[in-house]
């Protein structure tokens, strides 16, 4: 048991003033420029929650939110299970760890204005794929065709962000002591009821850091999806953030600041319940154990 | 127990695993190679070198170019500024959570959390107006700062997994032989930690280098990291090519770092939630 004791905030000073001067600050400005109708900085005017009516009950922010959380949860669903299973098997093959895991931290360190230029080239009529898919005379056409544009959208932020799932769900996994492997191997578990009962709880708290990021990032992603198709066509790729990019394009800062309050108050409370949820069974694994 | 079955099936997996590797490395290598062969073709009309055909011009406009050159001095040194306040503040942070609790302690870790999860656009618009205040726009400093947004969260998130799994004892017999706070993280904690400030440092790096949305916002006229310097070369007709050189030479620090850290992400390090 760790001991109590409050001089410890003296030691989170340091970050604390960082995060308020960055943080805590910028995010009460944005709160209260959401309830005024700004035109310069010094001329304000009160509206309330003018803004915030507007926002919700529109249709274009129905569909946008619609669409990303259908980005969301694709991206889910095709990256978790694969960086697991990725993971999975580098606990098997040892001599592979290094380059596989080397390779996938590649994408990571692409600045994120490139990532959407890297495939748009490979993609166009003289890159590598583009060119292979005109070889089988199914060309990509990223530009006019929703259902092309969506896999794009997907194969590239699966491209770049597999590694992430893959690093922290082999973290999780080297740490899992061998004692818990050699008791399963003596009551002759099988490698499902090893990976059920051993490996995905002892991972869980891991996987629900790498769940929240990619929620997240894949929930608020612009720039890479704004370059592929600027949120074409006819709407199909317009996510919440590129709504929010053409506010602040056209200089209507109250809206704009009404709709960042929105955006944030949803990702706050997904992450919320979220840690909410993994704490009760957290809680309620605990309780069976003791 | 080496039996022909065993081996078979050994054999087998092995072959799997092959398989599975190489199309990871197509799949992830195949944009690499897009850039790569991109960087060394000549994409613009140019006196001498017929369009489309391998040279090296694209690698020599950067080096001629003096605002090219500039913003990877901008971006490096903004990097380095971003990774060592990280370090700074998180590293006494890290350690506070790692060995006591302390009045609302869970509140703040949650508070951290959304710090770290809160999309940039949100905070874009006063973060400009705060910073211009104090003079940090168009400064590397300004990027610095802002981008401790989301990598002090996660520098204390990693560091405090590599802190708690140092025994308590160090700390005390540090402390019973007369070392002060200050003493005892820079002669016995940092030394052990050394590979967490390592992984520490590589996670920021890889937030901080790419991010582009801050660093948009941050730098109008002057300061440029490469990301803005790249994004400046998109205009109506692009010069691909030199875009691509300038992607690989952007990529550079970042193959660095991986290899740096590259036997610590394979050992595996405990993170602990």
């Amino acid at each position: 048991m760790k001991p109590h004791d409050n001089r410890a905030w003296l030691l989170l000073l340091p970050a604390m003033t960082i995060m308020l001067l960055v943080g805590v600050v910028p995010l009460v400005s944005v709160f209260n420029y959401s309830f005024h109708d700004i035109f310069t900085l010094q001329d304000l005017h009160w509206l309330g929650l003018d803004w915030y009516r507007e926002i919700v009950r529109s249709e274009r922010f129905h569909g946008s939110l619609a669409r990303s959380t259908l980005f969301s949860a694709l991206v889910l669903s095709i990256q978790l299970p694969l960086g697991i299973a990725i993971a999975l098997m580098l606990t098997h093959a040892p001599r592979w760890r290094t380059p596989v895991l080397m390779l996938l931290a590649l994408p990571l360190v692409v600045p994120w204005n490139m990532i959407p230029i890297m495939w748009l080239n490979l993609i166009s009529k003289q890159g590598l794929l583009g060119q292979a898919f005109l070889a089988m005379d199914a060309p990509i056409d990223a530009r006019f065709n929703t259902l092309h544009t969506w896999i794009v959208l997907l194969a590239m932020d699966t491209w770049h962000w597999l590694g992430l799932v893959v690093i922290l769900s082999f973290a999780g996994l080297s740490g899992i002591p061998q004692d818990y492997y050699r008791a399963a191997a003596v009551d002759g578990a099988s490698r499902i009821a090893v990976f059920r009962h051993i490996q995905l709880p002892k991972i869980s708290s891991v996987l629900s850091i790498a769940i929240l990021l990619r929620f997240v990032d894949s929930f608020m992603i612009y720039t890479e999806a704004f370059r592929i198709n600027a949120g074409g066509p006819h709407r199909a790729t317009t996510f919440l953030t590129l709504d929010l990019g053409e506010e602040i394009n056209s200089f209507t800062y109250g809206a704009a600041a009404a709709r960042s309050m929105v955006y944030f108050l949803l990702v706050i409370t997904v992450a919320w319940s979220f840690r909410t949820i993994m704490d009760r069974r957290k809680g309620a694994l605990e309780g069976i154990n003791t | 127990m080496n039996t022909p079955a065993k081996a078979g099936q050994r054999q087998g997996s092995a072959l799997f695993h092959g398989l599975v590797v190489a199309a990871l490395a197509l799949f992830i290598l195949l944009p690499f190679a897009q850039s790569l062969i991109m960087s060394f073709t000549s994409t613009m009309p140019r006196d001498g070198i017929p369009e489309g055909s391998y040279s090296f011009i694209n690698f020599i406009s950067i080096a001629v170019t003096p605002d090219l050159r500039e913003s990877v001095l901008n971006s490096t040194f903004y990097v380095l500024l971003n990774v060592t306040l990280c370090l700074v503040a998180g590293l006494p942070a890290a350690y506070a959570y790692s060995r006591y609790s302390f009045t609302g302690d869970r509140h703040v870790f949650f508070l951290l959390l959304v710090f770290r999860l809160t999309p940039p656009v949100v905070l874009s618009l006063p973060i400009f107006i705060l910073f211009s205040k104090f003079g940090l726009v168009n400064s590397p400093v300004g990027i610095a700062l802002v981008h401790c947004l989301f990598n002090v969260p996660i520098a204390i998130w990693v560091l405090e997994s590599f802190i708690s799994a140092v025994p308590r004892e160090l700390d005390e017999t540090a402390f019973l032989d007369g070392y002060s706070l200050p003493g005892f993280f820079f002669r016995h904690l940092i030394p052990v930690i050394a590979p967490g400030i390592g992984v520490t440092a590589f996670f920021c790096f890889i937030f901080s280098w790419v991010e582009v949305v801050f660093a948009r916002i941050l730098t109008v006229t002057a300061g440029k990291p490469i990301t803005m310097a790249m994004n400046a070369l998109l205009g109506i007709r692009p010069d691909f090519g030199l875009v691509a050189a300038m992607n690989i030479i952007a990529l550079l620090p970042g193959l660095g770092m991986i290899y740096f850290v590259r036997n610590h992400l394979a050992r595996g390090f405990v993170i602990r939630t």
